[in-house]
């Protein structure tokens, strides 16, 4: 967070505290490759901050381990005001582990010139139609059309309807599965997905340069890439148009990434309603409005999410306004997709992908390919005593 | 008496290594044979650690990767030599390409990351080259082609150690005596005979000890592939070491991460072993 919001979080706690004599709050932050391991240490230490910002995976996983404190009664009165969804993501087992604070959501960014080129009207309702055209890109002007994050298949998959788990066993083999993996080995086959990068844990950098080169015809990106691409390449951004991303047949929106403030294990007991009272004050409306506008993110309050801000589009709107408002209709339908309670899903998750990269460039038969995967995560769930 | 005053001197060295490698190396060992965990009491597990690594795909692929990366050490060892006596003739601007080989040697990892993932990409340079000389059709996928990706990183890591062995070379080459090289030419030897049987009985210590660093590097592999990959595509370029930072230090798995260098280890010594025992001077 330092040092761009630095002055956000000062003046937030000078409020806090001039409006409660006697509480002293410290800020402290630190980068996102450390935080387990400091909250780690400071848990086992018996000197747990008061809050954390955590992601939804680590609050699982926190969760799981016993790191975590529920804040199912302090959230108290102030719960109807979240986004369900957002409490949706941070509930394993019926308890709530966090006070929601933002998350994202992707839009489609479309080159206009590209699509004129590819004869495409509009911009893509639903994922068939966003390969669709994809491929068609590719076929008429050599272009590739999409680049998804495929190594994040699983999301993918549960955006579409498609279970990874069911019953404690992976079931992503099934002929509904195979047939996602097969129109995706159909657009790779014909030049529709972007190559570089495509299976890599962090896709968003090759993509955007590629969108930003003129190389790609949709980027499915948070709004904030719509404003690299206005700084970065003025030439591409003046042809760009947005819309907002398929929702897909579960009517959940793409690219949700919640980040929340979690109460640690072993905090004083006398000192959590103070806890739930400040945290409540960092996530109210106005605090998260206030951070939303700052950092091109979208509030976790419904009525802060619907703040003009995001909703309202002046007639001179470029395509950054534009994207801030498509997300904003997605906003509420916005999950992060997650496979909770899994240990060592990230490893697990190697397997899925090694087995759709396989199947997506033609080195090994779908269904053999997702098969084989499926082996091993129920070998491996077995051993963890999820049956 | 001077027995004792040696050890004095020794012992600042031989405390901050005891503090700061014996003991961490010694804990280290021994947890791999546990749960170990910050928020967990941690138990014995034996080898239980050891037998989840081989289970899996990912690190069993790494230590055959890791194996692999062997067949790069006599290209380096080659390849450093021949650059060594290149540059050690008196030429003009010599020194220059003594700095430029040296060059990738200083160079940051994360820098060498970001050059050699331009050269490599489908779109890259050396693709264009290539297909601009008519030696490719179609752009080839250094690294995303599951056959390819791990040969292209350990171009990298040779390239990255052949200024280092260079040097090391060019230092012995230089106080190989002269005057064995002058006698030798009286005597009526050429270039090629006095290169045999003069300069490399002489630069033997030196073939060792970089040869021994080298496998011990090639073992360890893993800021390349951190940089390049990041064990991809298709986990073809996880390395024991990278496994094992994976684990440890992306995934905070420390007794999986531990045991995994436990096994790269022995590897590392044992093959360590075997070069002393067959590259060792046989004369002083």
């Amino acid at each position: 967070m330092k040092p761009k919001f630095t002055p956000y979080y000062e003046t937030l706690v000078r409020n806090y505290e001039a409006a409660n004599p006697g509480v002293k709050v410290e800020w402290v932050d630190f980068p996102w490759d450390i935080i387990q391991t400091k909250l780690v240490t400071r848990i086992v230490a018996g000197t747990p901050p008061a809050l954390v910002n955590l992601n939804v995976p680590w609050a699982d996983e926190f969760a799981r381990d016993g790191l975590l404190a529920p804040v199912d009664k302090l959230l108290g009165e102030a719960r109807p005001r979240y986004l369900a969804s957002t409490l949706q993501d941070l509930t394993f087992n019926g308890k709530t582990y966090g006070f929601p604070m933002y998350s994202n959501v992707a839009v489609i960014a479309y080159n206009t010139q590209i699509f004129k080129a590819a004869g495409i009207p509009h911009a893509p309702r639903e994922l068939d139609e966003q390969l669709l055209f994809a491929r068609q890109i590719a076929a008429r002007t050599g272009k590739a059309g999409l680049c998804p994050a495929l190594s994040k298949i699983d999301g993918l998959m549960m955006q579409q309807g498609l279970a990874v788990i069911a019953n404690g066993k992976a079931v992503f083999n099934s002929p509904g599965h195979v047939a996602l993996i097969r129109k995706l080995a159909e657009t790779y086959k014909a030049g529709g997905l972007l190559k570089d990068a495509l299976f890599a844990e962090d896709n968003f950098p090759a993509a955007i340069d590629a969108y930003k080169g003129g190389r790609l015809g949709m980027l499915l990106a948070p709004p904030t890439a719509v404003k690299r691409i206005e700084s970065d390449a003025k030439d591409i951004y003046a042809i760009t148009d947005v819309a907002p991303a398929p929702l897909g047949p579960t009517g959940i929106a793409d690219g949700g990434w919640l980040i929340h403030y979690a109460v640690p294990k072993n905090v004083d007991a006398k000192l959590l309603p103070a806890i739930g009272k400040f945290a409540r004050y960092l996530t109210n409306d106005a605090n998260q409005l206030a951070f939303a506008k700052q950092a091109s993110v979208y509030p976790a309050m419904a009525q802060a999410a619907n703040d003009p801000f995001f909703t309202t589009v002046p007639s001179n709107a470029g395509a950054a306004e534009k994207a801030v408002a498509a997300g904003a209709v997605s906003m509420p339908h916005s999950h992060t997709l997650y496979v909770a309670g899994i240990t060592d899903y990230d490893e697990l998750r190697r397997y899925l992908v090694k087995a759709v990269e396989a199947g997506v460039t033609g080195k090994q038969d779908i269904q053999q390919a997702l098969d084989q995967a499926v082996a091993i995560w129920n070998k491996k769930l077995a051993a963890q005593g999820i049956r | 008496m001077r027995k004792l005053t040696a050890w004095l001197f020794l012992a600042p060295a031989l405390i901050l290594l005891a503090i700061f490698s014996f003991w961490p190396v010694a804990f280290g060992s021994l947890l791999a044979f546990t749960d170990y965990s910050l928020i967990r009491e941690t138990h014995w597990v034996g080898l239980d650690n050891f037998r989840y690594i081989f289970d899996n795909e990912m690190f069993v692929t790494g230590l055959k990767n890791s194996l692999l990366f062997l067949l790069m050490v006599p290209f380096v060892q080659i390849g450093a030599l021949s650059l060594a006596v290149l540059v050690n003739n008196q030429l003009p601007g010599i020194r220059y390409f003594r700095a430029a080989f040296y060059v990738p040697v200083v160079t940051t990892v994360s820098v060498v990351g970001i050059m050699w993932g331009f050269m490599f990409h489908e779109q890259g340079a050396l693709n264009y080259v290539l297909r601009a000389c008519h030696l490719v059709g179609a752009p080839v996928g250094w690294l995303s082609n599951d056959t390819l990706a791990l040969f292209a990183i350990m171009f990298v890591t040779l390239w990255r150690g052949l200024g280092w062995y260079m040097v090391m070379y060019l230092a012995a080459l230089q106080a190989v005596p002269a005057d064995m090289q002058e006698a030798a030419i009286l005597d009526g030897a050429n270039r090629w005979q006095r290169f045999w049987k003069i300069t490399v009985p002489m630069l033997r210590p030196t073939i060792m000890i970089c040869s021994v660093l080298s496998v011990l590097a090639a073992l360890k592999a893993y800021q390349e592939v951190d940089v390049l990959t990041q064990g991809g595509p298709m986990n073809s370029t996880f390395t024991g070491l990278y496994y094992a930072y994976d684990q440890g230090l992306k995934h905070l798995k420390l007794p999986r991460a531990l045991a995994a260098s436990f096994i790269v280890s022995l590897f590392c010594i044992g093959i360590a072993l075997v070069c002393l025992r067959y590259l060792k001077p046989k004369h002083r």
